[in-house]
C-alpha cells in the first residue's frame, strides 16, 4: 500500500472469480480521500436516481437496468493505479458521464409509456441512435434528444462485461446469423425482446459505423414505426466522406432531418442555440488538440481511457449541447497542463509509445489502463479519439447559417468510428502510419474486432505496412460485446505473449499478467 | 426435356471470367469495364465502345492468400475475387468500378488496388469507387447521377475516349433492354407448371448476360426463346414444390442445381445476379436526360438491403410476396452468403415477415460462395420440400 505510482501490485486486489475486488486501492492520504469523496458523489447520484419510484419500477421492467448496480466498480476499474492529476482527470470525466447517463435514464423513464408515461414530455423527445452524431439536435434546445441504445447496450457493457449476452442470444434465436457485429446485434436483440423504453415524438436513425449498424436500425425502426407509431427519419450520411462530390448530398440530408423534426415536434430550429453549441464544440476540439499535442511529447497527459471514453461521449453524444462539458474540457486542460509542466508521468516506467487502432473491445475499455500498469505501454491515442478537428462556424451570419449545414453534415459523416471504417483505405490504413510518426510511436496495438468487416478487410495490408515501417504491430482479437468468444484474459494473453516472446520483456506489474476476472463487473 | 441447343455454350461462358466473348469483344477494340455490384447501372458500362463484365471467380478453390489479406470473416465472394485477382485472373479488365455497396466489397477492391492486382500492362487502367444512395428519394437521385457522372462517365471518356453523350447512353439502354426483354420472355416460361425451362438453365442463361458482352449474346438468346416455345416438358416432373429464391449474390449455378436436385423447382430468382429485378427493362422518355432516368429506375427498383428507408424496407418484402404470387411459388428460400451483414439482417426480418404476415413457408439458409454438393444444404432443402408437401396434403384434407 503506497502513495507512489506503481508501488502496488494491482492484481492482488482481484478476487478469483469475484464480481468486485478485495478492497479499495490505497493511494496515499490525499488521493485516497479525494477518490473516496468522488465515490460518495457517485453514490449520491445513484441515490437520487433511485429515490424516484418510476426509476425503481424501471429497474424491474428492464433487464439491462440491473447492470447499473456496477457503476462504482466501473469507475474503480478506470482509476486503477492513478494518482494526482491523472486520478482527478479520470473523475472529472467519469463523474460527469455518470451524471449525464443518470439524467438520460431518468428522462427515458419519465416519458416511457410503460413507466412514467408523461405524454407532454414525450412529445418533446427525439430518439437518436447510440452511435449517432447528435449534430442535428444542436439547434433544438427546447427538445430532448435521447438514445435508448446508450443505456440499454452501450453503457451496460461498460458496467458489466456480460450485459449484452442475453440480447445477442435473442437476436440469434430470432434468426440473425452469429457472424455479425455484436453491437447492432445486441441493439436489435433489445428491440426484438421489446426491452427498450417507448417514448418520443419521432426518431432519427443514421447509417452510423457499418453495414451491420445500418441494417440493425431496420429491426428497430420496424418496431418503432410500425408497432409503436413513432415516425422515423433515416439520415443517410455518405460513406466516402472525404470526397467533395458527396457533401451536397450530406447537407441536404441534414436539412431534411431538421425539417422532419420540426414537422413532428412543432419545434423551430434555433440558430442562436446552434451557434452556442458550435462554439462549445470548437472549445472541445481545441482542448482535445492540446491534449494530443502533449501526447506527442515525452510527457503525455490525457490518454488511455481518460481520452477514449470522454471523447466518445463529448464529441458525439453531447456535441456542444451541454455546457457542463465545456467546464470539464477546461478543467481537464488545466490539470493536464499542470502535470505537464511538472513533467509528471502516470506510471513508474514508460517503455513503449503505442497508437491504439481499430475498434476496441467494449467490455474491456479499462484495457488501456492495464496496458500502462502491466507492461508500461503508453496508449498515446486511439482510433476513436482521432476525430474531426474542423473548426465550425460559430458566428450567426446568413453565410454562416449555410456553412453550418455543411458543418453538421461533416460532423455526422465523421462520427466516431465511421470516420475511419468508412471513407476508403486512406483514413483507416494510411493515416495510422502518419499518426505513428506524429506521435513518435514505436508500437501499434491493433484491436481486431473479428466481426467488423471494414477493419478485418485491411488485415493483410496493416501487417505489410507495419513490416515496411518497422513498427511493432500487436493484434488483439476480440468480439466487441461478447466476452464468451474472447475473454478479458484472452485479450490480455495476446499482449502478454507478444511482450514475452517478441519483445522479450518482463511485466512492470506481474500480478496483472493473469487475472481471473471472468465474472468480474 | 430435350437439352437446350445453346446451354453448353452458355455454361462454357461461365467457366472463366475471361470467357470467349469477352476476348472477342476486346479483339474488336472494345473496353472491358469490370464491376462488382448490382447498384452500378449497367447501361452506363455498355456505352458504344465499351462492355461490362461482372466479376466472379468460377471454379474457386483455395482462397488462402486472400484470406490472409481479408481474414476469414469476410464473405467468400470477396475473398474469391481477391484471390482470383491476385492470380491474374482479372487482368483482362480495362478498369474497375466499385460502389461502396457493402464494406466487404469495398475492402476487396481496395485490396486489389493496393496490391496492384489489376491493370498490369494497361497504362490507362483505373479504379473508381462511387457513393450510391441509401434512400430512394430526390436527394438520393441527385447523388446517384452526380456519382455516375464523376466515377463512370467522365473516367471512361477521359481514359478511353468513350462517347458519353445522351444519345450514346440511349443506344446503350436500347441494347440493354433488348437483352432484358429476351431474358424476361424466357423467364416467363417458369410460370407454367410443369415448366419448360429449369431454374438451373435459366440461371445459367441469365448469369451469362452479366459476365459477357450483351451484344454478342442476343442471337443465342433469341434462338433459345424460339426453342422454348416448342419445347415439351417432361411427362413426369421431378419437382415436388416450387420455390422463389431470395437473397444475396448468387453466381454459383450449382446452388440452384442443388435446390432443384433436392426436389424444389426454382421458379423465381430474386437475388443479385438474378433477373428479378436485374433484368427489368429501363423505360426512357424524351422529356428528361437518359442518365437521370436510368439512375431513378435503378434506385426505385433496387432490392439491395442497403436501402434503409422504411418504405424501401417494407417494399422489399412486398416485392417478394408479389413475385411469389406471380410465379406461383409454394415457398420461399431466403439465402445469404456467410458473413454478409446486409443480408444477414434482411434474411432474418424477411423470413419472419414472409412467414408471419404473408403466410409462406420459408427456409432461411446461409451458404458458402461455391457450394458444390453440400450434403447439409441438400438435407435442409429436402426437409423444406417435405414440409411444404405435408402442408399441401393437410390443406387438401381440410378442404375435403
Amino acid at each position: 500500500m503506497a502513495k507512489e505510482i506503481g508501488a502496488d501490485r494491482l492484481g492482488d486486489l482481484y478476487i478469483d472469480g469475484g464480481k468486485v475486488r478485495k478492497r479499495r486501492e490505497w493511494r496515499g492520504l490525499v488521493d485516497t480521500m479525494y477518490d473516496y469523496s468522488r465515490w460518495l458523489k457517485i453514490m449520491t447520484i445513484l441515490g437520487k436516481f433511485v429515490m424516484k419510484p418510476r426509476n425503481v419500477k424501471a429497474m424491474f421492467r428492464y433487464r439491462w437496468m440491473a447492470n447499473y448496480l456496477a457503476v462504482p466498480m466501473m469507475v474503480d476499474r478506470h482509476t486503477q493505479g492513478l494518482r494526482g492529476e491523472y486520478l482527478r482527470m479520470c473523475h472529472v470525466e467519469q463523474d460527469l458521464i455518470i451524471d449525464d447517463v443518470a439524467k438520460l435514464l431518468d428522462n427515458l423513464f419519465r416519458g416511457d409509456r410503460r413507466i412514467g408515461n408523461d405524454t407532454e414530455f414525450s412529445k418533446k423527445v427525439v430518439l437518436v441512435d447510440e452511435n449517432e452524431m447528435t449534430a442535428v439536435m444542436m439547434g433544438f434546445p427546447m427538445l430532448k434528444s435521447l438514445s435508448r441504445e446508450t443505456p440499454s447496450t452501450y453503457v451496460s457493457v461498460l458496467l458489466n462485461q456480460h450485459a449484452a449476452e442475453h440480447y445477442i442470444d435473442v437476436a440469434q434465436e430470432f434468426g440473425l446469423a452469429g457472424d455479425v457485429c455484436p453491437m447492432p446485434e445486441a441493439e436489435a436483440g433489445v428491440s426484438i425482446d421489446d426491452d427498450a423504453p417507448v417514448l418520443g415524438a419521432c426518431a432519427i436513425q443514421c447509417n452510423t459505423t457499418c453495414d451491420g449498424s445500418l441494417l440493425g436500425n431496420g429491426v428497430i425502426s420496424k418496431r418503432l414505426e410500425l408497432e409503436d407509431g413513432i415516425p422515423v427519419f433515416q439520415l443517410a450520411a455518405p460513406l466516402r466522406h472525404r470526397e467533395d462530390d458527396v457533401q451536397e448530398y450530406a447537407a441536404q440530408e441534414i436539412r431534411n432531418a431538421i425539417a422532419f423534426i420540426e414537422k413532428h415536434t412543432g419545434a423551430k430550429w434555433d440558430w442562436t442555440a446552434y451557434f452556442d453549441c458550435a462554439r462549445r464544440v470548437n472549445i472541445a476540439t481545441r482542448c482535445r488538440q492540446e491534449w494530443l499535442d502533449m501526447n506527442r511529447t515525452d510527457y503525455p497527459q490525457v490518454f488511455g481511457s481518460n481520452l477514449a471514453l470522454y471523447t466518445e461521449t463529448n464529441y458525439m453524444a453531447i456535441c456542444g449541447r451541454i455546457p457542463a462539458f465545456e467546464k470539464a474540457d477546461r478543467e481537464l486542460t488545466r490539470l493536464a497542463e499542470k502535470a505537464y509542466n511538472a513533467r509528471k508521468r502516470a506510471a513508474k516506467e514508460y517503455r513503449h509509445r503505442a497508437i491504439i487502432w481499430g475498434v476496441q473491445s467494449h467490455f474491456y475499455m479499462d484495457f488501456l489502463v492495464w496496458l500502462l500498469n502491466c507492461w508500461g505501454i503508453v496508449p498515446l491515442t486511439d482510433m476513436l479519439s482521432m476525430v474531426s478537428t474542423r473548426v465550425l462556424a460559430e458566428e450567426d451570419t446568413p453565410e454562416n447559417r449555410e456553412t453550418a449545414i455543411y458543418d453538421m453534415a461533416w460532423l455526422t459523416e465523421n462520427m466516431i468510428m465511421r470516420n475511419r471504417t468508412h471513407g476508403g483505405y486512406k483514413v483507416l490504413l494510411d493515416e495510422l502510419w502518419e499518426f505513428c510518426e506524429m506521435f513518435n510511436a514505436d508500437m501499434v496495438v491493433l484491436w481486431e474486432h473479428m466481426s467488423c468487416k471494414a477493419l478485418t478487410g485491411m488485415h493483410g495490408m496493416f501487417e505489410e505496412r507495419a513490416r515496411e515501417k518497422g513498427i511493432h504491430l500487436v493484434w488483439v482479437t476480440h468480439d466487441l460485446f461478447d466476452p464468451r468468444i474472447i475473454s478479458r484474459q484472452g485479450v490480455r494473453d495476446q499482449i502478454n505473449n507478444y511482450m514475452r516472446t517478441v519483445m522479450r520483456e518482463e511485466p512492470l506489474d506481474p500480478s496483472l499478467e493473469i487475472l481471473h476476472d471472468e465474472e468480474s463487473w | 426435356m430435350k437439352d437446350l441447343k445453346h446451354l453448353i455454350f452458355f455454361e462454357d461462358l461461365l467457366q472463366e471470367a475471361n470467357n470467349v466473348l469477352v476476348q472477342q469483344a476486346q479483339q474488336e477494340g472494345k473496353v472491358c469495364v469490370a464491376y462488382v455490384c448490382e447498384n452500378t447501372p449497367e447501361p452506363l458500362l455498355n456505352l458504344p465502345g465499351a462492355f461490362s463484365a461482372r466479376l466472379r471467380a468460377p471454379r474457386t478453390g483455395s482462397m488462402e492468400v486472400a484470406t490472409y489479406y481479408l481474414t476469414s470473416f469476410l464473405c467468400e465472394y470477396t475473398r474469391a475475387l481477391l484471390e482470383r485477382a491476385m492470380e491474374g485472373g482479372f487482368n483482362f479488365a480495362d478498369c474497375i468500378i466499385a460502389p461502396d455497396g457493402c464494406s466487404m466489397m469495398n475492402r476487396c477492391v481496395e485490396n486489389m488496388e493496393l496490391l496492384q492486382a489489376l491493370g498490369r500492362d494497361k497504362p490507362r487502367f483505373f479504379h473508381q469507387y462511387m457513393e450510391i444512395p441509401m434512400k430512394a428519394d430526390d436527394n438520393g437521385l441527385n447523388l446517384y447521377t452526380l456519382q455516375c457522372t464523376n466515377h463512370i462517365l467522365k473516367p471512361l471518356q477521359e481514359h478511353y475516349g468513350i462517347d458519353i453523350s445522351d444519345e450514346a447512353i440511349r443506344r446503350a439502354v436500347a441494347e440493354h433492354n433488348r437483352v432484358c426483354e429476351l431474358i424476361r420472355a424466357i423467364g416467363e416460361f417458369r410460370k407454367s407448371d410443369p415448366a419448360v425451362i429449369t431454374g438451373y438453365e435459366f440461371h445459367v442463361i441469365t448469369l451469362a448476360t452479366y459476365v459477357a458482352p450483351k451484344y454478342l449474346l442476343i442471337d443465342k438468346l433469341e434462338e433459345t426463346l424460339e426453342e422454348l416455345k416448342t419445347r415439351e416438358p417432361d411427362k413426369k416432373s421431378p419437382f415436388r414444390a416450387r420455390v422463389l429464391v431470395v437473397g444475396s449474390e448468387v453466381d454459383d449455378t450449382d446452388f440452384i442445381k442443388l435446390i432443384e436436385d433436392s426436389g424444389a423447382y426454382v421458379c423465381g430468382d430474386r437475388y443479385c445476379c438474378g433477373s428479378l429485378p436485374g433484368r427489368d427493362p429501363i423505360v426512357l422518355t424524351e422529356d428528361e436526360d437518359a442518365l437521370t432516368q436510368i439512375c431513378r429506375q435503378y434506385m426505385l427498383r433496387g432490392q439491395c438491403p442497403r436501402y434503409m428507408n422504411t418504405d424501401k424496407m417494407q417494399g422489399r418484402r412486398e416485392y417478394v410476396n408479389k413475385l411469389a404470387r406471380e410465379y406461383n411459388a409454394d415457398g420461399i428460400i431466403y439465402e445469404q452468403m456467410k458473413f454478409c451483414d446486409p443480408w444477414a439482417y434482411e434474411k432474418m426480418l424477411g423470413a419472419h415477415v414472409l412467414r408471419e404476415d404473408f403466410g409462406y413457408p420459408v427456409l432461411a439458409v446461409d451458404r458458402p460462395y461455391a457450394i458444390a454438393s453440400s450434403g447439409q444444404m441438400r438435407t435442409r432443402v429436402q426437409a423444406f420440400v417435405e414440409s411444404m408437401e405435408i402442408k399441401k396434403i393437410q390443406k387438401g384434407e381440410q378442404h375435403g
